[in-house]
């Protein structure tokens, strides 16, 4: 019987284990493979050549190879750790305020704040590029009415990133308020009462109810919000290609430019390879710790 | 079998045959380049025209922007459904040619291109001997600079020497005005190389000799030093210098907008100034290259664009593909002796590199903005073409940037940019 039932298990789920296989597990064993390799991206597979470790050798050394890769990983994780720690405690205040059912317009801002994440990055690359605009652009109008002088925004390597981020955040932070008021409906709301009875004023309902019991929403949120920022390819793509002095240049756009402009598959490979690993570890680091958490 | 019966199954049998036939004889083949959309409507028009005599060919034209056409190239030209014939930068030639995504001109085609371009234009086109792309445009970079305001800056002519480059930059530079006196150029790879290697070569130095970089030369460290120079003494903003993906940006807003005094740029931005200044356009004026201390005379860089076919391309499009490139360069395709491509590239302000396309369009290239690149172009070095070398570029280029954000000095800069095109060129070499 048992075996009867483990052989209808099997066949029902090898349709699915056989996609996965192939367009997933496949494609990342062949780049784990290719990274071992010597292969330019326009010969076929049977043309690489085995040479061990050394494309990682040449991304970690001190060659302009090297330096552009450890740059463009740097900047990746600034640019995810930035868009993490702004998105999520927005996504959060921004739940709060649309959540409570006593403030008018709730539903109103809700849609205004999931709208942004409908718009298409390419909408959203052109228009902040002019919004950015130090000479014409309306945000330095804006902080010249307070009296702030021009900003470089994105024509200075100091602030070119960061720039980046906040259109990435603005665009995001929508959907993330989504997936918060989902972690708020959550909520008993005898909790609440319960702790109203107990004197708690509202700062304490928040500190001790309202973040403890959205935990685990919050770290889908950080998990999603962490691979969507490392993926980041258009607005870089689209506005700064990388500059100004690589400080804009993220590993996706870096991994096409080397991979497939300059057709070091193997190279191209070793950088993909290094930037799942970085994935892998951030990811698994942020469970345990979760976990760590839910057995204190 | 009857007659009737006969002859109805033989009208069948003709005209089951006949649209059969027809399609055997078309063909499609598709045009991939960077131009803007006024442009490819001219690509669009010369090829409408050419299907007047030709029925059987049909040609679609597809445009990318300039940052994205390599990758495109690279992407699609290893497949025979990829573009069928592909405008590329000189520079992109000698790794597309052997990685075997472009192939080799015809004997016909190439017999007729070496017979009617410059030799030094054929070179570009060429590797191991082999003709692989009908040359097209050749661009030269020179001084342009705005009348108006040397003018009010109380310059009478411009700069012919580093020093009076220098001190003009100075005079031109006004803060307050948020007025720069030379723009510099960064975010994109030529834009920041080529103004920089043609003071480079003004100054009696090269950026590769005989397959190796000498960018470790007294001259290559003197024009470093100038960058210095420049962006210490406040006369060159980094920050009013960016580029973006369709190269332009901030870097053209503020030359096109009175802010930037002088800036070293390529004759093909002409239209790209006419419709930013529009009337103020007869403002900007060119000049050669100033000459460094240890130069002779003005030189400055040249590069040039050609038409390549896929190599994959199935035989009867890449055969289509040469026939109609053949035409669209030859002498009769165009007005009064000019061929359809070099009309197309005149409407940009691009000079065209055949010899006959060159004397069709005298007056135009005489005019007050052209006449100064026409006139530098005999003394202008090209950029070398060789294996690697638009990583070489791109390395060199980040280099560069650093110096002008004043992350680097001018000597880390040049002892960097030496030992990293050394290691790009060795490996590229293998």
């Amino acid at each position: 019987m048992i075996q009867r039932y483990r052989a209808s298990a099997g066949i029902m789920l090898t349709p699915a284990a056989t996609l996965i296989g192939i367009f997933i597990l496949l494609p990342m064993l062949l780049t784990v493979w290719l990274s071992f390799q010597d292969w330019s991206t326009q010969t076929p597979f049977s043309s690489a050549s085995f040479i061990g470790l050394d494309n990682f050798r040449e991304i970690f050394g001190p060659t302009s190879v090297g330096r552009d890769f450890k740059g463009a990983l740097t900047n990746t994780a600034i640019y995810t750790a930035l868009s993490v720690v702004l998105i999520l405690p927005l996504s959060v205040t921004f739940g709060l305020m649309v959540y409570q059912h006593d403030v008018a317009g709730g539903t109103a801002l809700r849609t205004v704040l999931f709208s942004t994440y409908m718009v298409p990055m390419i909408a959203v690359a052109l228009v902040w590029s002019k919004l950015y605009s130090p000479s014409e652009g309306p945000l330095n109008q804006m902080l010249g009415l307070v009296g702030v002088g021009p900003q470089p925004f994105l024509s200075s390597p100091r602030s070119a990133l960061i720039s980046i981020v906040f259109l990435n955040v603005w665009q995001q932070v929508g959907y993330f308020t989504v997936l918060a008021i989902a972690g708020l409906t959550q909520i008993p709301g005898s909790l609440y009462e319960a702790a109203k009875l107990d004197g708690a004023n509202r700062f304490e309902q928040f500190r001790f109810i309202t973040l403890p019991l959205m935990r685990r929403t919050l770290l889908f949120s950080a998990v999603i919000a962490i691979i969507n920022a490392v993926q980041v390819f258009e607005p870089v793509a689209l506005i700064t290609q990388g500059g100004p002095v690589g400080s804009t240049n993220v590993l996706t756009y870096h991994i096409r430019r080397v991979g497939i402009e300059r057709a070091q598959g193997g190279l191209g490979s070793a950088m993909a390879v290094m930037l799942m690993l970085s994935l892998i570890v951030v990811v698994c680091a942020l469970f345990a710790l979760a976990n760590r958490k839910d057995q204190e | 079998m009857s007659f009737a019966w006969t002859s109805k199954l033989a009208l069948a049998a003709g005209l089951a045959i006949l649209p059969a036939s027809g399609w055997a004889q078309s063909v499609t083949i598709s045009y991939l380049t960077h131009w803007s959309p006024e442009t490819v409507a001219l690509l669009e028009a010369a090829a409408k025209d050419y299907a007047k005599t030709n029925p059987d060919v049909s040609v679609t034209v597809r445009a990318v922007p300039f940052g994205d056409l390599l990758t495109t190239l690279r992407s699609q030209g290893g497949s025979a459904d990829g573009p069928t014939i592909g405008g590329i930068y000189d520079l992109w030639l000698p790794e597309l040619a052997r990685d075997k995504l472009v192939a080799p001109a015809p004997d016909a085609v190439a017999s007729e291109v070496k017979g009617a371009w410059p030799v030094g234009v054929v070179s570009a086109a060429s590797v191991g001997g082999k003709l692989y792309g009908i040359p097209n445009e050749i661009d030269v970079y020179a001084l342009n600079y705005n009348k108006a305001l040397f003018k009010q800056a109380g310059i009478a002519a411009p700069p012919k020497t580093w020093d009076e480059f220098k001190d003009a930059a100075k005079k031109l530079t006004n803060k307050d005005a948020g007025q720069q006196g030379f723009g510099m150029i960064n975010s994109w790879a030529a834009g920041v190389v080529h103004p920089f290697a043609s003071l480079l070569v003004s100054n009696g130095g090269e950026l590769v000799k005989d397959g190796k970089p000498v960018l470790d030369s007294k001259q290559a460290g003197e024009t470093f030093q100038l960058y210095e120079d420049l962006v210490k003494s406040g006369a060159s903003v980094p920050a009013m210098a960016t580029a973006d993906a369709n190269t332009t940006g901030p870097f053209l807003d503020n030359f096109v907008s009175g802010k930037t005094g002088m800036i070293i740029m390529a004759n093909w931005w002409e239209s790209a100034l006419k419709t930013g200044m529009g009337d103020k356009f007869t403002d900007i004026a060119t000049a050669p290259i100033p000459v460094g201390p240890s130069g002779d005379k003005p030189h400055s860089i040249s590069y040039s664009w050609m038409t390549v076919v896929n190599a994959n391309a199935g035989q009867a499009e890449q055969k289509a593909a040469w026939e109609f490139l053949a035409w669209l360069n030859n002498p009769k395709s165009g007005r009064s002796g000019a061929s359809a491509m070099s009309d197309i590239l005149m409407s940009m302000g691009i000079l065209p590199s055949r010899t006959s396309d060159i004397e069709a369009h005298k007056d135009k290239l005489g005019s007050e903005f052209l006449s100064g690149y026409v006139s530098v172009l005999a003394d202008a070095k090209p950029f070398p073409v060789v294996p690697g070398g638009q990583e070489f570029s791109e390395s060199l280029q980040q280099t560069i940037e650093a110096l002008q954000y004043g992350q680097v000095s001018a000597k880390d800069a040049q002892a960097t940019a030496q030992a990293d095109a050394t290691s790009i060129l060795e490996r590229a070499a293998k």
